[in-house]
């Protein structure tokens, strides 16, 4: 029964944040940070009662505007799929976020706590086969809507992920060999002194996984599947209301995935550098052990929010930063460059780790 | 409990396996076969087969199944095209199909005769962990894995060299 | 249209990744200066931002006094047009958007007009009247805020177009500098 609490509780967690935090807020960091980065002022007109809040109101108008506008399906469109498809771009957005851990593992109450909703043996591969589903949601939603534009904004984004895919999945097979194991806690763990951090162990490997990664969210500059000025909006031209509202959402959840992965894997989790967990223990030495280990599961978790909130803020600049790609310059990365850098990357990591044993 | 989820993953697998051989429209089909590949990870699941399971939903559900579709929609198939409709026709294959059918059936209640049903094995605490099924892949099933892989280079090449002698 | 392909990128600018971080380093430059200087504006509102963008219709541009608006007519210090209805800003405008009905008056210019209406739907800002006019009594002003629904309003009577000599200096000084050059 404890258990299950606990564990209600980490999902209540993550799942209010992600939904109530991260997915609303980053439709307002989107426009504010590329207004800022473009010398404007950006959204700034939403306001109760006279008070606009830098704008903060914004995302509760849009979702106002949303749930008010038609939901409409266009004629000859697959109702069924047409309606499936934002739920099967949402749900491997949010389901990938049960094997990442927010933190590490308390002692509390006697009771040893892991910060991470399903430990799983098999951690990134579960994170690579739900976000490889996340390819249904887009294609379908271009197939089902009857248009030529959303069907070719859906092949488009179907070719690049499935090449986006293999290469994310060699990138991060380095990783996993200089940790040992697949499973997202111990590779958390593993990070805990500074100079074992992947992005030290796996330079390479981490600029590959996020272009590969922002790829698979098909964010700019890999947002040929859009391309708001050749093919209109790609996939979700033929949405409108809160299916509509539902792929952004999917976006801005994959982007706090992608940020989440990105610190576990290469930015030391949860860890702070040079300060062990150890060290903030017998500072609070003090403090009998539940509350000690408490306030360190707090500072944790807030080390691990910032840290992904600093790769949000990160992939936020490179998608106001950099153009479009070309359809085959997106092709060429993909295949000719990540993939073979990637198996490069193995082979180095491989023999270095042997000469090292 | 286990039982229970044992027969919803089991009954939706034989369910969507049989929309999917209906179904006239090839996108759904290729629907329910993903619904089919997901109740077999979660059967895998249940046989504390983590690894596989993963692997089932990465490489049939992610991988190969997108693949299935992309080509589904560029050859941009619909339900009432004739060539579409001539399959129920082919009498051949219907039969063959069902031979085939017939086979698998007898292979699978001989062998479940064989072995008995009721007679749990014991299995090791590590059983369908990553590091026992790559030991394993390594060590007694290295030479099938090699075999495997060969197979696949050679598909590879000969998917390079079709699709070279096209654009020359 | 024919794009040059051909453009051979050093070897630093092959590599790609140097030329991203660079990209970037410019945007998150503005990034944060914006961001910075955003706070005194949040805390004092007299402050000025270091953003040229502005809150339209709560802030408005200064326009340099070039800027060609919706044509005025000058009041003189002593309360009345200098327009003399002569005329010739009727002809000249090109939109054909004057309409001037002259009277005598016993003041010391002897005429002046009893109505003045410039149809501004048709106005084209060109400022030929303004060029035209040998009293300087018709100047465009910075005022460009004239849209409205109804197409009668848009005829603007003479009470609407009389704006005091002292609203105008700055473009009656500019208008006398820039004909002046032309020996007018």
């Amino acid at each position: 029964m404890e258990d299950f609490l606990i564990t209600t509780a980490k999902v209540l967690f993550i799942f209010g944040l992600n939904m109530g935090v991260f997915a609303p807020l980053l439709t307002w960091v989107e426009r504010k940070q590329s207004a800022l980065m473009q010398d404007r002022i950006g959204a700034n007109r939403a306001d109760i009662l006279g008070f606009s809040m830098i704008g903060l109101f914004h995302p509760i108008a849009d979702a106002i505007k949303m749930l008010a506008k038609e939901d409409f399906i266009p004629e000859g469109a697959n109702k069924i799929m047409h309606t499936l498809s934002p739920i099967i771009c949402v749900v491997p957005a949010l389901l990938t976020f049960a094997v990442i851990p927010f933190g590490g593992e308390y002692v509390i109450g006697g009771k040893h706590i892991k910060l991470v909703i399903a430990d799983l043996d098999v951690g990134l591969i579960f994170i690579f086969a739900i976000s490889s589903l996340a390819t249904y949601g887009t294609v379908i939603a271009g197939w089902s809507s009857n248009n030529n534009w959303s069907l070719l904004g859906s092949l488009r984004a179907s070719a690049q992920m499935i090449s986006y895919e293999v290469a994310m999945g060699f990138t991060l097979v380095g990783v996993f060999m200089v940790y040992g194991s697949l499973q997202l806690t111990q590779i958390g763990a593993a990070q805990e002194s500074f100079f074992r951090w992947g992005i030290f162990l796996q330079p390479l490997g981490f600029f590959m996984f996020l272009a590969c990664a922002i790829a698979e969210n098909k964010r700019a500059p890999f947002d040929v599947a859009e391309g708001e000025s050749e093919i209109i909006a790609g996939y979700f031209l033929e949405y409108s209301g809160l299916k509509f509202g539902m792929f952004y959402m999917a976006e801005f959840l994959e982007i706090v995935t992608i940020s989440a992965m990105v610190t576990t894997l290469f930015f030391g989790a949860w860890h702070i550098p040079f300060i062990s967990s150890a060290l903030i223990l017998s500072m609070l030495s003090f403090l009998n052990e539940t509350l000690a280990n408490i306030i360190l599961m707090l500072i944790h978790i807030s080390v691990f929010w910032v840290k992904v909130i600093f790769f949000i803020w990160f992939q936020m600049t490179i998608r106001w930063t950099l153009p479009r790609f070309r359809y085959d310059q997106i092709m060429k990365l993909g295949w000719k460059i990540l993939l073979p850098l990637s198996l490069a990357n193995i082979l180095v990591t491989g023999i270095v780790i042997l000469i090292l044993q | 409990m286990e039982l229970l989820i044992f027969f919803i993953f089991g009954g939706v697998a034989v369910l969507a396996a049989f929309l999917m051989i209906i179904s006239w429209n090839p996108v759904a089909a290729v629907l329910n076969m993903i619904l089919v590949m997901f109740c077999l990870a979660g059967l895998f699941v249940l046989l504390n087969a983590h690894f596989i399971a993963a692997i089932q939903i990465l490489v049939y559900a992610g991988a190969i199944m997108v693949l299935f579709m992309f080509i589904i929609m560029l050859l941009n198939l619909r339900g009432n095209e004739p060539i579409w409709k001539s399959r129920d026709k082919n009498v051949l294959l219907s039969f063959l199909g069902f031979l085939l059918a017939v086979g698998a059936f007898i292979k699978l209640f001989s062998t479940l005769k064989a072995s008995g049903l009721n007679q749990g094995t014991q299995i090791g605490e590590d059983f369908g962990t990553t590091a026992l099924v790559g030991k394993i892949l390594f060590t007694d099933y290295l030479l099938p894995f090699e075999i495997a892989s060969i197979l696949l280079l050679v598909a590879i090449i000969g998917a390079v060299m079709l699709a070279k002698t096209k654009i020359d | 249209m024919i794009v040059n392909r051909n453009i051979t990128m050093t070897w630093w600018e092959r590599i790609y990744l140097p030329e991203i971080f660079r990209g970037i380093s410019v945007t998150s430059n503005h990034f944060f200066r914006n961001l910075i200087g955003f706070i005194p504006a949040l805390l004092n509102k007299d402050k000025k931002r270091k953003i040229f963008t502005l809150y339209y219709p709560d802030e408005k541009v200064e326009f340099p006094p070039a800027y060609r608006g919706r044509p005025v007519l000058v009041v003189d210090e002593n309360g009345t047009e200098r327009c003399v209805a002569c005329g010739l800003c009727e002809i000249v405008c090109p939109a054909k958007c004057i309409e001037i009905q002259p009277d005598e008056t016993e003041l010391e210019k002897e005429r002046y007009p009893k109505s003045f209406s410039i149809n501004m739907a048709r106005c084209i800002f060109c400022g030929f009247c303004e060029e035209v006019c040998p009293k300087e009594a018709i100047v465009m002003s910075d005022e460009c805020e004239i849209a409205d629904l109804d197409r009668n309003k848009m005829f603007y009577k003479k009470d609407q177009l009389l704006i005091s000599k002292n609203k105008l200096q700055k473009r009656l000084n500019y208008i006398k500098e820039i004909y002046g050059k032309w020996n007018y």
